[in-house]
């Protein structure tokens, strides 16, 4: 037994140190990433109000009119690679909660609507928007990234997919291949009934695929148009087991318009909360899918941006 | 960036990792020379691992005929000309003796850029230069299948009389054999942002974490093999896994031992040798049939190495291409690797033997002497032909094939051979 335990421990101590090696090499190449300016950890002046509105999200339209919008000014993502954006100017945030849930609206103009992944060629036009996990206090002196958190700074991230929202109302919920591809079970054959035959070939296995094996909420139906994350800096993004943030979008005219709410308190302990009378913070981002954006390559805000949840006003 | 060691440039590169070699890599060695383009490898893999929805054009094993066959189209055009930047980046090699080291440049020293370095000299932002190939790339994976380049293709001119005369065929085409190269410096994981992507230590294999990937297509963008692929069906992306469930051993046929990959023992020419190679390239172990045909005996060349990935699938070059296009695919090894191949030593012979005898990976190998039985003369030199033996063994050192030079023939029954 000693033996056994004593063989576990040499191979524990031979297996770290190569583990070692990679996370040294994971950390130099997070050297690489351009030191961010003082600046960055300066949250601008003018906060976003969110205010108490007894209103709910059939009526969010006459709610967001209430409400002053903050314009935040975006620009491209050049800290971290791959580098990109910069396509998309501007964005407008609007707030409000009802005691129970809190809404946010966010517009900014995009003249292509892209609505679909499917293709090499295709990418998605998304939005986020990230909140420290924790209460916290920003300053030069007790920094805070404001692009993807940092170790031991964890952000919570609610990322708007405009895919997933078409998918909201797909039959099943999900796009296919032969939503892309109509054709695709006749495609190059010749036999008289190629679209019976293929199909059934088809639908007589089951699909293997790593996505689908691993459950990963990209490759399967999931009820959501907003994906609830977490991160600790560049390249650590990772989905939540518990998904509580919903959301619902519209393009018209050049002009995206989504509204993304959340109960104010959850109990999922990965979940930034939000608790009347509160000030936290929160930043932005914004892809642009006909540019190729997707990951680092983004159109963002460097600076966090004051968040402040108005108390319930019960009335008499 | 840091700087790390790529032999078969002879020097060090830029990367974006430490160098942390595997303890040992899974490699092959492909013999173009034999390849008969029968896709055989190609069907087993796409029965194996791509035979599902979202995957009708993945091929993580390929067939293409060079020099205008690919797959995705005019992928290596396309590396190349992006690689050439206008005539910036020569890829020049050095040969010269003091440019190169038995050990850490046997080829020589390659004076340009490679894929990481010119995005930096270029101040992308991305780690290697690439491209996305587009639907339409990826759609035909044998376009071009036999055609050949020709000096005289133009019909007013009379046809090369000597087209078919060695040592260069003035017509001329091959096949060449692609799956991913598992390569010691990846590119796809080098461009991943997400470090979704990862080389295990135990054998190299380059995987793509499937719950990690978020279907950036960072990885499709820069392999400069173009073998990540994305899959619309699941909108996240997928590569070659080297079957690792069979090198790992896990298939009941070998009995727990180490099992080539599904192209390689499905290959019908004989075309394929599948194994591991030691991780340590300094101190190759002259009886790894491996570390013998890449290392010692350097027959075996890397593809594109001038790409700066270190891949590890090893092409012995066909006699009978042109040798400016063999370089420039292969390196300034080539000379020296045809040399070997046209006019083959003793243990050379012996060693071909190896080739898909077995499904079981072997890791040693031992030549048992026998008689001569031939002797010619190829291109000036004498070749003699000697009826050793050879045998492979397992890592576990079972002995798994015994074979000889010359193949057993068999004389039918006369009454056999009635015809009708
Ligand atoms: S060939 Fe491409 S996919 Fe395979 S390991 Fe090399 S860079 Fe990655
Ligand atoms: S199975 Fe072997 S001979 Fe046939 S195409 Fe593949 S590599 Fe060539």
């Amino acid at each position: 037994m000693l033996k056994k335990l004593l063989w576990k421990s040499v191979i524990i101590v031979s297996v770290s140190v190569p583990l070692l090696l990679n996370y040294s090499g994971i950390i130099l190449s997070q050297g690489l990433e351009k030191e961010a300016s003082v600046e960055e950890n300066i949250p601008t002046k003018e906060p976003l109000v969110v205010k108490y509105i007894d209103s709910d999200l059939n009526s969010a339209d006459k709610a967001f009119e209430q409400v002053d919008p903050l314009k935040i000014e975006l620009q491209m993502q050049d800290l971290a690679f791959p580098n990109g954006g910069g396509s998309v100017k501007e964005l407008e945030v609007r707030g409000f909660h009802n005691g129970e849930t809190i809404f946010f609206n966010l517009r900014w103009n995009d003249v292509t609507k892209d609505e679909r992944a499917i293709t090499h060629e295709q990418f998605r036009d998304a939005v986020g928007m990230m909140f420290p996990l924790e209460i916290v206090t920003i300053s030069p002196e007790t920094p805070f990234s404001p692009r993807m958190g940092d170790r031991g700074k964890p952000v919570n991230i609610w990322h708007w997919k405009a895919d997933w929202e078409k998918e909201l109302h797909v039959a099943g919920g999900f796009e296919h291949m032969e939503d892309e591809y109509p054709d695709m079970w006749h495609d190059f054959d010749f036999d008289p009934h190629p679209d019976y035959f293929n199909k059934r070939v088809h639908e007589s296995i089951p699909l293997m695929a790593g996505g689908i094996a691993t459950g990963t909420l990209l490759s399967k139906a999931r009820g959501r148009s907003v994906e609830d994350l977490n991160a600790i800096g560049f390249g650590t993004l990772t989905s939540q087991a518990h998904q509580d943030v919903k959301g619902k979008g519209a393009w018209k005219n050049g002009k995206w318009d989504v509204v993304v709410y959340r109960p104010l308190i959850t109990p999922d302990e990965n979940d930034a909360q939000f608790v009347p009378g509160m000030e936290t913070f929160f930043n932005v981002a914004v892809w642009n899918g006909v540019e190729g954006d997707r990951n680092g390559q983004k159109n963002i805000s460097i600076r966090w941006r004051p968040l402040k949840i108005e108390i319930v006003k019960y009335k008499e | 960036m840091t700087l790390v060691h790529n032999w078969h440039l002879g020097r060090t590169m830029e990367y974006p990792y430490f160098e942390s070699r595997p303890k040992q890599q899974f490699a092959a060695v492909f013999n173009i020379n034999r390849c008969i383009a029968c896709q055989t490898c190609t069907m087993a893999h796409k029965s194996t691992w791509t035979y599902s929805k979202g995957q009708e054009y993945m091929w993580w094993n390929n067939v293409e005929t060079k020099p205008y066959g690919g797959y995705p189209q005019f992928w290596d055009h396309k590396i190349l000309q992006l690689l050439w930047d206008n005539g910036n980046n020569p890829m020049e090699w050095y040969t010269s003796a003091e440019d190169m080291d038995e050990k850490k440049a046997p080829y020589g020293l390659y004076n340009g850029d490679t894929i990481f370095e010119l995005a930096k000299t270029k101040g992308l932002n991305q780690m290697a230069v690439g491209y996305i190939p587009d639907d339409k790339e990826w759609r035909f994976p044998n376009i071009y299948e036999d055609t050949a380049a020709s000096e005289k293709i133009n019909y007013e001119t009379e046809a090369a009389k000597e087209s078919s005369e060695l040592p260069e065929h003035k017509r001329w085409f091959f096949y060449l054999q692609r799956i991913c190269n598992h390569c010691t410096y990846p590119a796809c994981l080098a461009a991943c942002p997400r470090k979704a992507i990862y080389k295990r230590k135990e054998d190299g294999i380059v995987l793509i974490d499937q719950k990690r990937c978020r279907g950036y297509r960072k990885c499709v963008e820069q392999c400069p093999y173009k073998k990540p692929m994305y899959r619309g069906e699941t909108r996240i992306s997928e590569k070659c896994i080297a079957c690792y469930p069979r090198i790992e051993g896990k298939d009941p046929i070998t009995k727990g031992r180490r099992m080539e990959a599904r192209c390689m023992a499905a290959c019908v020419g004989k075309i394929r040798l599948n194994g591991l190679l030691t991780g340590d390239y300094k101190n190759p172990d002259p009886k790894n049939p491996m570390d013998w045909l890449i290392h010692i005996h350097k027959v075996a060349l890397p593809l594109y190495p001038q790409f700066g990935t270190e891949p590890n699938v090893y092409y012995i070059p066909p006699r009978w291409a042109p040798r400016g296009y063999l370089r420039q695919m292969f390196g300034p090894g080539v000379d020296e690797a045809l040399d070997k191949y046209a006019a083959p030593s003793r243990e050379l012979m012996a060693v071909l033997q190896l080739f898909r005898t077995t499904q079981t990976m072997l890791s040693r190998f031992e030549i048992e002497d026998g008689e001569k039985i031939y002797e010619s003369e190829v291109m000036g030199k004498k070749v003699e032909v000697y009826n050793d033996t050879v045998i492979g063994y397992a890592s576990d050192g079972t002995e798994m094939v015994r074979i000889k030079v010359e193949e057993p023939t068999w004389e039918s029954d006369e009454k056999r051979m009635i015809t009708y």
